[in-house]
C-alpha cells in the first residue's frame, strides 16, 4: 500500500538518524523530532500527531526513504501510514499505533482529520482544539483580555491557553494552529518589557517557520502617543512575514479598550475556532460559530419539559446612546456608551450597571422585570425593559447593537429617561373610569347571589384590557403628543371595556359613549396602524379602537368631518373603485374649509405641483375643461372606473347599502 | 428573467400623484421587473372605508387577492399604505378560516371569484431588497443620487411580516437603497412614525403638527431631501408642508420625493427632472 502520512510518537532519543536519511521531511530539534511543514498538505510542523497528510510530490520522491528512516529509527517512533492505515515500520509492533490509526482511516487517506466543513458539532469537537493566547504587558492590561479571551474560548470549542510573552518558545508556535496575540505598546513604539526577547527572536526566525499558524492580533495603545500600536502592528507583520495566515484584521485598541478589543474577540474567536483539527480553515463555518456560541444551537431546548433551556449568549459589542435631560441645568442631550455586554442581559439590567459603574446621575425608572412604569423607547420600540434581552432589543449591525434610548414619547420628561404619567392619569380620571354597575340577576351561589357572564364577553374584555402597561399603550399612538387633550389609547381602551361589559348601568354607558364619541375621543386619534404595530398586544387593541371608531361615527350618523371623510371615501369608491380626492376636499372640508386651503399656499401648492415634479404643467385635458383639476398635483374631478366595476357595486350593494 | 408582479399602483397615483406612474414602468424596466397591471383592483380603502364596515374592506380587497392569484403572480405596490393595508386584511383573512369562507362567498356570488390566501404582497422597496437584490441596483445606477437623503417609512409596512427581511422597528431597508443609488442616509426617529393621513380632513392640526415634526427631523439630521416610501404620507409631507411650517413655527421645507421617483431618477430616465430635483435642493429649497 502507498504511503498516505508519516508521524513521530512519543519517545524520540533525537539520535539525528532520521534527519541524517532524509532532511527534507525529518527535523531533530531539541527534545523530539518534526515532520517539516513543506513536505504536509496541512503546511503544519510538529510532530504530526494529527497524521495529517503527505504531500503527493514527497511521497512520490522519498517513499522508499521515508521508509528507510522507519526502519532505521532505534526506539521505532517514526509511524508509517499506508493506504489508510497506520502501520509501523515494524509489523510485529504495530498492533497499537494501528488500532489508534484506525477509526481515522477514512479521512486519512486525503487528509487525515480534516472535518467536514458543515458538520459545526464536528469542527468544535474533533481534533487538535488548542488555542494559544499570548499577551505582551507592561501593565496588565493585555494580560487581563488574554484571560478573558482565554475563558470565553470554551464557548468555541477551543482549549485557551494563556502565555506570557516572556520565556516562551518561539520554536513551540510553529507547531500550533490557532494563536491571538494581545500585546500592548510602550514608550516611543517599544515593546513591553516582557515581550522583547520573543521579539528578538521572531525577527529572526525563517520565513515560512509559521506556515501553519492562524493568528490575529490585538494591540493596544495610546492615540496621544506618535507610534500607536506599534508593537502590535509588528508582531502582525512579522507573523505574515512568517507565513503565517492571518484570519481577522487587527484592531488598533485606545486607552478606552474594552469595547473594540471585545468585538474583536467575537471575530477572532470565532475564526480560528473555524480552524479543524488538521489546520484547514473553513470560513465559511464562521457565522455557524459565532451562532453556536452565542447559544443559537447549544444547550437543552426545554422542549422534552425536563431540560433547562439554556438562555444564556455571548457578548455584544453595544453603543449604548442614553437620552439625557437636566431639568436643573435645563440641558438636554445624550451619552453613549460602548461596552461589552451579555447578549442575554436584560436592558434594565444594562441601564443598572450603567448607572452604578459610569454615572450615577442616570435616571430611569427602576423596578421589577413587568413593572409597567419602567416603560422606554428603544429605537422607537416601546418596551419594558425588563422583559427583553440586549440581543433581541434590535439587529446587529457591522458587529455592534446600536442602542437608542429614549423617555416615552407623549409624556413630560422629568429627568433624563423618567417621564411623567400625571398626564395620563388625569385623562383617565376624566373618563369617570369608576364601573356603576346595573342592579341585576345573579346566581344562587353557597356565597350569596354572584355576576355571570358569558365566557366570549369575559374573553374579549379581558383582551382589550390586557396589555403590559398603560403608559407603554398611551405612548405607541403618534398622536398622543401633538393632539392636545386626546384621552389616548390606554384610557380609551379601557373605557371601550367598560362601555361593553354587561355589567356597566345604561346611565354608564351613555356617559362612556359621550367621552368616546367627544372631541377628545377615539376621533382625535389619526392613525391606528402606529398603536398596531407596538408591541404583542398591539393588535388587538387596536382592532378594538377600530370598533369603538364606527361605533361612535355610527352614532353621529356619519356627522362631522370625520364622519363626513369615511362616508364620502366609501362613496366613491363604491363609484368608480378608485378614492376621488376632489370629492373629498369638496364634501369634508365645505367651503369654509377650502377657502382655508386656499390662503394657506396649500391649494397653490397643488397648483404648482410641476414645478416639484418636473412633470407636465397640465397632465390632464380636465385642465382645460374643469381647471384647477389637471394642473400639478390637484387630483382629478373624475376618475375612470375600475374593470369589472359591476362587481364593486356588487359587493357593497350585498355588504352595506348605505353607500 | 424578469421578476412578475401583479401591479397595485396605490390610491394617488390615478390622480393627485402621476409622477408614480411616470417613474414605475421605467424603473421597473430598468430592473427586469414585468408589471402586469391588475386592471380591476379597487383602493386598498387607506384604513378609512374598514372605519364605516370592516367586512366590507376585507371583501373588496379579497377580490384584489383573487385577481391576483387568477394571474398566479404575487402583488407589487409602490405604497407602504397599500402595502400595510393589503397584508393586515390578508393576515386577517389567512387566520380565520370561516371567515375566509364567508368573504369567498360573498365574492362568489358577486364576482365569480374566490381567494386562496396563497397570493403574497409586496411592497416596492422588499421587492428591491428580497428579489432583485442591491448588488443588482448598484450595477444599474446612470446617476448617483449624491445627496444627504431621510428615507421615511412611515407605520403601515413597518408591521410584523409586511416589512420583508427588514427590522419592524429599526429598519434600513431604505437606507441600503439609497446608498446603493450613490446617497448618504441619515437615521432619523421619525422614519416610522405616523404623519397622520387617515385623519388629515378631520384633525388637520395634529396632522400638521405630525408632519411638521417629521419634516423639521429630517432637516435637522442633515437630510438635503426625503424620499418616501408611502405615496399618501407623501401628499402630506409635500403639499402640506408650508401650512405644517407656518402652524407649528417649525422649518419644514424641504423636497419630498417618492421612492419610484429616486430610483427611476438614478437608474437613468427622467434626467430633467433629476436636474429639477438638483436646483431645487442647491438654489431653492422646497
Amino acid at each position: 500500500m502507498a504511503i498516505v502520512s508519516v508521524w513521530i510518537e512519543e519517545g524520540c532519543i533525537t539520535c539525528d538518524a532520521c534527519e541524517e536519511i532524509l532532511p527534507e521531511v525529518f527535523h531533530v530539534t531539541d527534545d523530539t523530532c518534526f515532520i517539516k511543514s513543506e513536505v504536509r498538505i496541512d503546511g503544519g510542523y510538529d510532530r504530526n500527531e494529527a497524521q495529517a497528510g503527505l504531500k503527493p510530490e514527497t511521497i512520490a520522491s522519498f517513499e522508499d526513504d521515508i521508509l528507510d528512516a522507519a526502519d532505521g529509527c532505534p526506539v521505532d517512533v517514526i509511524i508509517v501510514v499506508e493506504g489508510g492505515e497506520a502501520a509501523a515500520a515494524e509489523p510485529e509492533e504495530a498492533s497499537a499505533p494501528a488500532a489508534e490509526a484506525e477509526s481515522a482511516a477514512p479521512t486519512a487517506a486525503a487528509e487525515p482529520v480534516e472535518v467536514a466543513g458543515d458538520n459545526i458539532d464536528e469542527l468544535l469537537s474533533a481534533g487538535d482544539r488548542d488555542l494559544a493566547i499570548l499577551f505582551g504587558s507592561q501593565s496588565g492590561n493585555s494580560e487581563g483580555l488574554a484571560a478573558k479571551f482565554a475563558k470565553q474560548a470554551a464557548d468555541y470549542g477551543l482549549n485557551g491557553a494563556v502565555h506570557d510573552m516572556d520565556g516562551f518558545d518561539f520554536a513551540s508556535l510553529s507547531s500550533m494552529k490557532r494563536v491571538l496575540i494581545i500585546c500592548s505598546t510602550w514608550g516611543e513604539g517599544e515593546m513591553p518589557d516582557n515581550a522583547e526577547e520573543l521579539w528578538q527572536t521572531a525577527t529572526k526566525a525563517a520565513a515560512g517557520s509559521l506556515s501553519g499558524v492562524h493568528f490575529s492580533v490585538c494591540a493596544l495603545g495610546d492615540t496621544s502617543y506618535e507610534f500607536f500600536c506599534e508593537s502590535g502592528k509588528d508582531w502582525d507583520e512579522q507573523f505574515e512575514k512568517l507565513g503565517a495566515t492571518r484570519l481577522v484584521d487587527r484592531v488598533d485598541c485606545d486607552v478606552d479598550y474594552d469595547g473594540p478589543a471585545a468585538a474583536w474577540a467575537l471575530d477572532a474567536l470565532a475564526a480560528v475556532a473555524a480552524v479543524d483539527g488538521a489546520g484547514v480553515y473553513h470560513e465559511e463555518m464562521v457565522e455557524a460559530v459565532k451562532a453556536h456560541a452565542a447559544g443559537d444551537a447549544g444547550g437543552a431546548d426545554g422542549e422534552d419539559g425536563f431540560s433547562v433551556p439554556d438562555i444564556t449568549a455571548a457578548a455584544v459589542q453595544a453603543e449604548i446612546s442614553i437620552f439625557r435631560y437636566d431639568p436643573e441645568a435645563a440641558s438636554t442631550g445624550s451619552d453613549t456608551w460602548v461596552c461589552a455586554m451579555p447578549g442575554h442581559m436584560s436592558l434594565l439590567e444594562a441601564l443598572r450597571i450603567i448607572k452604578s459603574t459610569h454615572d450615577g446621575s442616570l435616571s430611569f425608572r427602576d423596578g421589577a422585570a413587568d413593572d409597567p412604569t419602567t416603560a422606554i423607547c428603544v429605537n422607537g420600540r416601546l418596551v419594558l425593559p425588563g422583559t427583553i434581552r440586549l440581543d433581541a432589543l434590535a439587529p446587529t449591525r457591522d458587529g455592534v447593537l446600536s442602542l437608542r434610548v429614549d423617555p416615552l414619547p407623549g409624556f413630560e420628561v422629568i429627568r433624563d429617561l423618567v417621564v411623567d404619567h400625571w398626564s395620563m392619569e388625569r385623562r383617565r380620571e376624566s373618563t369617570n373610569p369608576w364601573m356603576v354597575a346595573a342592579t341585576r340577576e345573579g346566581a344562587a351561589t353557597m356565597q350569596g347571589a354572584m355576576g355571570t357572564m358569558d365566557p366570549n364577553v369575559a374573553t374579549a374584555l379581558h383582551s382589550i384590557t390586557d396589555f403590559s402597561s398603560a403608559a407603554l399603550l398611551q405612548a405607541s399612538s403618534d398622536a398622543v403628543p401633538h393632539a392636545n387633550g386626546y384621552l389616548g389609547p390606554s384610557v380609551i381602551a379601557s373605557a371601550w371595556a367598560r362601555r361593553n361589559d354587561p355589567r356597566s348601568s345604561q346611565d354608564s354607558v351613555a356617559s362612556i359613549d359621550a367621552v368616546l364619541g367627544s372631541s377628545n375621543g377615539i376621533k382625535a386619534e389619526t392613525d391606528l396602524a402606529s398603536i398596531r404595530r407596538q408591541n404583542g398586544s398591539g393588535v388587538v387593541i387596536s382592532e378594538a379602537l377600530l370598533d369603538a371608531k364606527t361605533h361612535v361615527l355610527e352614532q353621529d350618523g356619519f356627522n362631522g368631518r370625520h364622519g363626513k371623510h369615511v362616508w364620502w371615501y366609501a362613496w366613491t369608491l363604491k363609484s368608480s373603485g378608485k378614492v376621488n380626492d376632489t370629492v373629498l376636499y369638496r364634501q369634508v372640508l365645505g367651503p369654509i374649509g377650502l377657502l382655508g386651503n386656499l390662503t394657506s399656499g396649500v391649494t397653490a401648492r397643488m397648483v404648482a405641483g410641476f414645478t416639484r415634479t418636473g412633470g407636465d404643467m397640465f397632465y390632464d385635458m380636465l385642465a382645460m375643461v374643469a381647471p384647477p383639476a389637471g394642473f400639478g398635483k390637484m387630483p382629478r374631478q373624475f376618475n375612470s372606473s375600475v374593470e369589472n366595476h359591476h362587481e364593486v357595486v356588487a359587493i357593497f350593494n350585498e355588504l352595506d347599502g348605505r353607500f | 428573467m424578469a421578476t412578475k408582479f401583479a401591479y397595485h399602483p396605490g390610491n394617488v397615483a390615478h390622480s393627485s400623484a402621476p409622477e408614480v406612474g411616470d417613474t414605475m414602468g421605467p424603473l421597473a424596466r430598468a430592473l427586469g421587473i414585468e408589471l402586469v397591471p391588475l386592471a380591476g383592483a379597487t383602493s386598498c380603502g387607506a384604513g378609512i372605508v374598514r372605519q364605516a364596515n370592516r367586512r366590507l374592506q376585507l371583501t373588496l380587497n379579497a377580490r384584489t387577492f383573487a385577481m391576483a392569484e387568477a394571474q398566479g403572480l404575487d402583488i407589487l405596490t409602490p405604497c407602504a399604505a397599500t402595502a400595510g393595508n393589503l397584508h393586515e386584511d390578508l393576515q386577517t383573512l389567512n387566520s380565520d378560516q370561516i371567515l375566509m369562507q364567508e368573504v369567498n362567498e360573498t365574492l362568489e356570488r358577486t364576482c365569480g371569484l374566490t381567494m386562496t390566501g396563497e397570493v403574497k404582497v409586496h411592497h416596492l422597496l422588499h421587492a428591491i431588497v428580497d428579489e432583485i437584490g442591491l448588488d443588482k441596483l448598484e450595477d444599474k445606477v446612470r446617476n448617483p443620487i449624491d445627496f444627504v437623503v431621510a428615507g421615511y417609512y412611515g407605520p403601515n409596512i413597518q408591521q410584523e411580516g409586511a416589512c420583508g427581511g427588514d427590522d419592524v422597528y429599526d429598519p434600513d431597508y431604505l437606507e441600503q437603497v439609497i446608498s446603493a443609488l450613490g446617497g448618504t442616509p441619515v437615521r432619523w426617529e421619525a422614519r416610522t412614525q405616523s404623519v397622520g393621513v387617515p385623519g388629515l380632513f378631520s384633525e388637520e392640526p395634529t396632522v400638521l403638527k405630525q408632519a411638521a415634526e417629521a419634516l423639521s427631523e429630517a432637516k435637522s439630521e442633515g437630510a438635503e431631501l426625503i424620499v418616501s416610501a408611502c405615496n399618501l404620507s407623501h401628499a402630506v409631507l409635500d403639499v402640506y408642508q408650508g401650512k405644517a411650517g407656518r402652524n407649528t413655527g417649525l422649518a419644514t421645507n424641504i423636497p419630498v420625493i417618492h421612492l419610484c421617483e429616486m430610483l427611476a431618477f438614478a437608474l437613468g430616465t427622467h434626467n430633467s427632472r433629476l436636474a429639477l430635483l438638483r436646483t431645487r435642493i442647491a438654489v431653492i429649497g422646497d
